[in-house]
């Protein structure tokens, strides 16, 4: 009788630490956290549809960035350049298709082969140089946003191109549905398929794991750590022109001077989200939590009658509670789970 | 020696020629293919015609990049003075590095104006003739008190630059201008995290709009924050209950006037202070003709559905 018992609640107490270990675990307790903080001071209109949609479009636009940068982080990388590859890919769109009247799809097909030409680039020169990639993507970034400013102007004779976007281009990439869910949201669904198959299920995971691990080792072991190192700044690239390609089409228009909070907005989604700044640990569900926790906060301010004024400050203190929360939780599963060890 | 006798000769008499009967204009100003310093060109160009027609000349000198805009165009004002103008129109924009020269060129005797930048302060400390420009402030004023007559007394400044002179300047006058009118303004700063994101400009203007339901008026301190600011309202399902007035325009501000989704434009119209102030200085120059009105304001124009298809005409033109 007594054994059974001790036996039982050993054997929950085991799930729950497997469960508490997970490096998921404590961005939902920060994301929870939040969602109710704002809930207490916002209300009936934070906790309804227009509040959810609210946090929802943001964290769609910089989710599908933090996704392919948390990967890169977990293979020890940073990629700075998102911020300049944005307006890059609008611009490109807006040129094409609405100061020159192309189809849109060639706009867009080129917008995105802009951003993954500029994560070629860095992938390139990360690999083969020993210069480490934050300073790499630092010098592209610049690289970029010049001769996005310099060829908009020269092209367009302005800082701003305007593009009528079709129905259906705007249907798919545009539009808001029920005139407050942005369809942004659905590709960012599309986006944590693609990248949780690639890093949970698919091979590549554990080479990307491997890769933020140890390099020298991972290149012995027979990973092709250049080309997936590439890759990985390719596919960076690629999220942050489809982000740039879906504003022109929203807003219609394309400007010079936009995408650079994205830099470390998804930087910080993918640490509160639980991932190492060293490299070889997090998860993509991690990593959507700590978006979803981002933008709680980053909305909850306008729902929560707190001074604007001092919004940043509410912000940046409650994204380091979070990351706190996120980080004692994981030390005590960690060393509760230890305890637990025969 | 012969030669060089003959040269300066000759040049001479190309000064005096200038100098006796009509006005060689010199005007200082952006890059030519500046879009906003375009359209002052344009104006100044324009003005031209009746200086040309009256013997004069008109000179447009710019610098040829922003990297070092202060000296380069003190050195531009230092130029005008040698090739022999007759008056000379010029922007303060910096005045620790261009006081120096708009004082040589005022003792030197060359009537001088001030115009784009530095108010009419500078006017009066340079000793200058005028100011031809406008008013962050008054550009303000003249959204609040257009909203506030439309019958939207309950504003917002959305200041998405918090700490920047100018757009504090145009965001308190937006209040001053919608209180002179009986109603009442308040300013939303955003944090850094939303800057050069229109996603996060329109989710937070709508957030607020939900969250202060008795709000019916936004005004935004540029083109791109108007378009944000209209798709915020949109989702907040208040179009047309909320009027949007927005500083500076450009072809989609002006499309979302003509179709009501956007109340007004304040614009600082630049073809009125390069015309104008040309104008002035080829009256007082050939005739002695002077404007006793000092500050001579060229914005803020409003431009709402009343004036727009003149506006857009003005776009083809490159007058607006």
């Amino acid at each position: 009788m007594m054994s059974t018992e001790a036996e039982d609640r050993r054997r929950v107490s085991g799930a729950f630490g497997r469960l508490a270990r997970r490096p998921e675990s404590g961005s939902f307790i920060g994301m929870i956290f939040v969602y109710v903080f704002f809930a207490i001071l916002g209300g009936k209109v934070f906790l309804g549809a227009p509040g959810f949609s609210s946090w929802l479009n943001t964290a769609a636009e910089v989710g599908i960035i933090a996704l392919p940068v948390g990967l890169l982080m977990i293979a020890g990388e940073l990629d700075l350049s998102v911020g300049s590859v944005i307006p890059a890919a609008s611009l490109t769109v807006a040129i094409i298709s609405g100061h020159h009247d192309a189809p849109e799809i060639i706009g867009i097909l080129a917008g995105l082969c802009v951003g993954l030409l500029v994560g070629f680039v860095n992938g390139y020169l990360v690999t083969r140089t020993t210069i480490p990639s934050i300073i790499i993507s630092i010098g592209t970034m610049f690289g970029v946003m010049g001769m996005t400013l310099g060829f908009t102007v020269m092209i367009a004779g302005s800082t701003g191109v305007f593009i009528v976007p079709d129905p259906v281009t705007k249907a798919l990439l545009g539009q808001f549905v029920g005139g407050m869910f942005q369809v942004t949201m659905f590709w960012w669904a599309a986006f944590i398929v693609v990248v949780y198959y690639l890093l949970h299920i698919s091979h590549y995971g554990n080479w990307i794991y491997a890769l933020g691990g140890d390099r020298e080792s991972a290149r012995n072991a027979g990973i092709p750590t250049r080309r997936l190192t590439i890759g990985l700044f390719m596919l960076s690239g690629f999220a942050a022109a489809f982000v740039g390609v879906g504003q022109v089409l929203t807003y219609q228009s394309a400007q010079v001077l936009t995408g650079q909070a994205f830099i470390f907005n998804s930087i910080m989604c993918v640490v509160i989200g639980g991932v190492l700044l060293t490299g070889g640990a997090g998860s993509v569900v991690g990593i959507v939590f700590g978006t979803l926790t981002f933008s709680i906060v980053n909305q909850g301010i306008f729902f929560s009658g707190l001074d604007p004024n001092i919004g940043s400050v509410i912000i940046g203190a409650l994204l380091l509670i979070a990351v706190l929360t996120n980080d004692s939780f994981r030390q005590m599963a960690q060393s509760y789970a230890a305890k637990r060890e025969p | 020696m012969k030669l060089t006798n003959t040269f300066i000769a000759a040049a001479t008499t190309v000064l005096m020629a200038s100098t006796a009967m009509s006005a060689d204009i010199f005007v200082i100003g952006g890059k030519p293919d500046d879009p906003f310093w375009s359209i002052v060109k344009r104006g100044a160009e324009d003005a031209g015609i009746v200086v040309e027609a009256q013997g004069g000349s008109v000179t447009w000198l710019g610098p040829q990049n922003y990297d070092n805009l202060g000296v380069d165009a003190a050195e531009l004002i230092r130029q005008a003075i040698d090739q022999g103008a007759d008056a000379v129109v010029g922007p303060n924009w910096v005045p620790e590095a261009m006081d120096p020269a708009f004082q040589a060129v005022v003792d030197a005797g060359i009537p001088l104006v001030i115009y784009n930048a530095g108010g009419i302060e500078a006017a009066d400390r340079l000793g200058a003739m005028n100011y031809v420009g406008s008013n962050d402030y008054k550009g303000g004023v003249a959204a609040g008190e257009y909203l506030g007559n439309a019958g939207n007394l309950n504003g917002v400044c959305i200041n998405t630059l918090p700490g920047a002179a100018n757009i504090e300047a145009f965001c308190n006058g937006f209040i001053e201008g919608i209180t002179n009118v009986g109603g009442e303004g308040t300013v939303l700063p955003l944090p850094a995290t939303s800057f050069g994101s229109a996603t996060a400009v329109a989710q937070a203007v709508r957030a607020h709009l939900l969250q202060n339901p008795e709000i019916n008026a936004v005004f935004t301190i540029g083109n791109v924050d108007s378009n944000s600011a209209v798709s915020g309202i949109a989702q907040a399902g208040k179009t047309g209950q909320v009027k949007v007035c927005g500083m500076n325009f450009d072809e989609s501000i002006l499309n979302n006037i003509k179709t009501g989704s956007q109340a007004c434009a304040i614009d600082q119209q630049g073809y009125h202070q390069g015309y104008l102030a040309v104008s002035i200085l080829n009256g007082f120059v050939n005739y002695g003709l002077t404007v006793p009105t000092r500050e001579i304001l060229t914005g803020p124009g409003v431009i709402d559905a009343s004036t727009v298809d003149a506006t857009l005409a003005g776009v083809k033109a490159g007058t607006r």
